[in-house]
């Protein structure tokens, strides 16, 4: 008995003594920050600081994964060794977010990245002072919860948006299928990035007279199943940037391609799995932005809370020659061939 | 990033720790005590997560958020639990059939959107990662008062017959113990357990995810397992019912502690998953193998025995 209360002491005391330490080192933390912003303004020149710069990246992904490298790009090029980013990847899971925003904050970083809507959800929640740049969010509106959304988010958040030019979208798909009249839109329930998506595009389409059906999968199980059924309702089909649909566009174009049904694409990584064609945004150049943004944040003193979201302005027609091929589409002259090194081989 | 830095996200660490020693407690019931494998946990996680956020935005308290989220968890313990025992589906094919009937309900209770974010700057919320401290505490207090109520249920007549149900259906059907009826009331206790964990995890985290749940059933049987070993460790046979059950909080944040470790560590993101997996399975094995040093067979191999 005596040795199980000494027990329940220790631990006790261990717990205490573990937020103890917390407290203490979150005050100091608080003060440290203090100064160095104050040196910061002062001494903008100062070749010897050195930046400290966490990322959080929700999954290993194609497209995150060249927004990362956009990001620390445009970062090394500014800063060249002034700065020290380390990158960190939760593994797709919204629980391990948190225990790196967590250890960042702790870590008192400079600036973080959050790539990807929970990213930056932990994020700042895990610190209102630090200021976080983030990429890869379609909206911040919803993914921040903002109602009055005006381009800015009056909070330690800034960063670039991913979102496809959706309505040149619409309008690309309205010139390569004017005759088409059922458009079906396939992407997964569980992203909140492609619900915005499908809704925004669903809108334009229908202006240009189209019937258009969503077609929701939860996982890559029922994704066959989803897209047969889309196909046989639909004349054409549009993906949404989605990473359920980008991780099986090979399954998509199974069933797609049997069946005869051509697919306008979100962004160039599907386009070339499955889509005919797509007016793609690059993932390089909105990570490349958020470092830039960074960049001022950290060296120029621009506040987050009034530094403007910033959206891609580059967009490139691309079309899948192969696909095209297939389906025996002609596609107009000013879209450019995707390289598909893979089938090339 | 130095030691210190793995220190000082002790708080924020702890804290999660605990909020997924919540989660584990509730899998104790089932998988400990009920002996009844239910994978229902990955959808009513979500589904806690869901209800609070969106009692939350509509403007009510987190004290109602989480009434709620135990409800609804309730509800869904309920489910597998008359899928199983009025329609004799195998325990785990219906928690699966629940699992996945939970995401489509999920989606529904969160209005259609994958995603609900629910911050701090502009709600009251009863726990959150930007006052880990104060979060910490908050979750300590919780989960020793949930110990309590547990520690005090699981006494009662009714407990006791939940208990026997588990150890030993045919005796308990032989004392005049409705097995059916104890392994539903399981169930839902489990689930809404569960789901308060989640309505917590929502709050900590800043958002409800309708994939937040996935691989919630596996930290869970990691955290009760690690905390089985960790109390058998340092009380051998002399361990009650409430450090068990305090070892299951234990073990939850002994979980994160590892997440934290590796990822401290800066291991390759794509080797990660594949590191945690690692350490908990080192965790498991080694008393398992010091066992079975300790038994007689291999005692007498050793001294040259006659196989």
């Amino acid at each position: 008995m005596k040795k199980k209360i000494l027990a329940s002491v220790l631990a006790s005391v261990m717990v205490l003594s573990m937020v103890g330490c917390g407290t203490d080192a979150a005050a100091q933390k608080e003060a440290e920050t203090a100064t160095t912003t104050e040196t910061t303004e002062e001494t903008t020149e100062d070749a010897n600081q050195t930046y400290n710069v966490g990322v959080i990246q929700l999954v290993q992904h194609p497209a995150l994964d060249t927004a990362t490298e956009g990001f620390s790009d445009a970062l090394k090029e500014k800063l060249g060794d002034q700065v020290e980013i380390n990158v960190q990847n939760a593994s797709g899971d919204t629980a391990t977010c948190a225990t790196i925003a967590n250890s960042f904050v702790s870590d008192n970083v400079d600036l973080i990245m959050a790539n990807a809507t929970p990213a930056m959800q932990a994020s700042s929640t895990a610190t209102n002072s630090i200021p976080i740049v983030a990429t890869s969010i379609t909206d911040y509106g919803t993914a921040l919860g903002i109602k009055d959304w005006e381009g800015t988010t009056g909070i330690n958040v800034t960063g670039t948006s991913d979102l496809a030019p959706l309505d040149g979208q619409a309008e690309m798909l309205n010139e390569l299928f004017p005759d088409a009249k059922e458009v079906g839109i396939i992407y997964c329930s569980g992203e909140d990035n492609s619900l915005y998506q499908a809704n925004q595009i669903t809108t334009y389409l229908e202006e240009y007279g189209y019937n258009v059906t969503a077609y929701t999968f939860s996982d890559s199980a029922d994704v066959a199943t989803v897209v047969q059924t889309a196909c046989g309702e639909s004349d054409v089909l549009y993906v949404p940037t989605d990473n359920v649909a980008a991780s099986c566009a090979e399954t998509i174009n199974n069933v797609a391609l049997t069946a005869g049904v051509p697919i306008i694409a979100g962004e160039e990584g599907i386009c070339k799995g499955c889509g005919i064609a797509t007016l793609s945004i690059s993932y390089y150049d909105i990570g490349y932005a958020a470092g830039l943004m960074a960049y001022e944040i950290l060296v120029n003193g621009q506040d987050p809370a009034t530094y403007e979201i910033q959206y891609a302005t580059d967009f490139t027609k691309e079309y899948n020659p192969v696909i095209a091929e297939e389906l025996g589409i002609e596609l107009p002259d000013d879209y450019v061939a995707i390289e598909m090194e893979e089938e090339a081989e | 990033m130095g030691i210190e830095t793995l220190i000082a996200g002790m708080p924020g660490t702890v804290a999660q720790g605990i909020i997924y020693g919540i989660m584990a407690l509730g899998i104790y019931i089932t998988f400990k005590l009920l002996n009844f494998a239910d994978l229902s946990v990955d959808g009513s996680f979500a589904t806690g997560g869901a209800v609070a956020a969106m009692v939350i935005i509509s403007g009510h308290s987190w004290v109602l958020a989480l009434v709620l989220a135990l409800i609804a968890g309730a509800l869904a313990g309920l489910i597998t639990g008359v899928l199983h025992t009025v329609l004799g589906i195998p325990d785990i094919l219906a928690g699966i059939l629940t699992q996945l009937a939970l995401y489509s309900i999920n989606l529904r209770i969160a209005k259609n959107q994958p995603n609900t974010p629910i911050s701090v700057d502009k709600y009251n919320l009863a726990v959150s990662l930007r006052y880990k401290t104060d979060a910490l505490m908050t979750v300590f207090v919780i989960a020793v008062i949930i110990i309590a109520i547990m520690y005090w249920f699981f006494g009662t007549e009714m407990g006791s017959a939940l208990r026997a149900t588990g150890t030993n259906p045919a005796m308990a059907k032989a004392q005049g113990i409705n097995v059916n009826v104890m392994k539903a009331l399981g169930l839902v206790v489990s689930n809404s357990l569960v789901a308060f964990a989640g309505a917590l995890f929502a709050q900590f985290n800043g958002n409800a995810d309708v994939n937040m749940g996935r691989g919630a059933i596996v930290i869970g049987l990691a955290s009760i397992i690690i905390g089985d070993v960790l109390c058998n460790a340092f009380f051998k046979k002399k361990s009650t019912f409430w450090l068990a059950l305090g070892f299951v909080i234990v073990g939850g944040i002994l979980y994160y502690i590892f997440i934290a470790f590796v990822l401290w560590l800066k291991m390759p993101a794509n080797d990660m998953k594949l590191f945690t997996a690692i350490i908990v399975a080192i965790f498991l094995a080694v008393p398992y193998l010091k066992n079975k040093m300790n038994s007689s067979f291999f005692k007498a191999a050793k001294r040259g025995g006659k196989r």
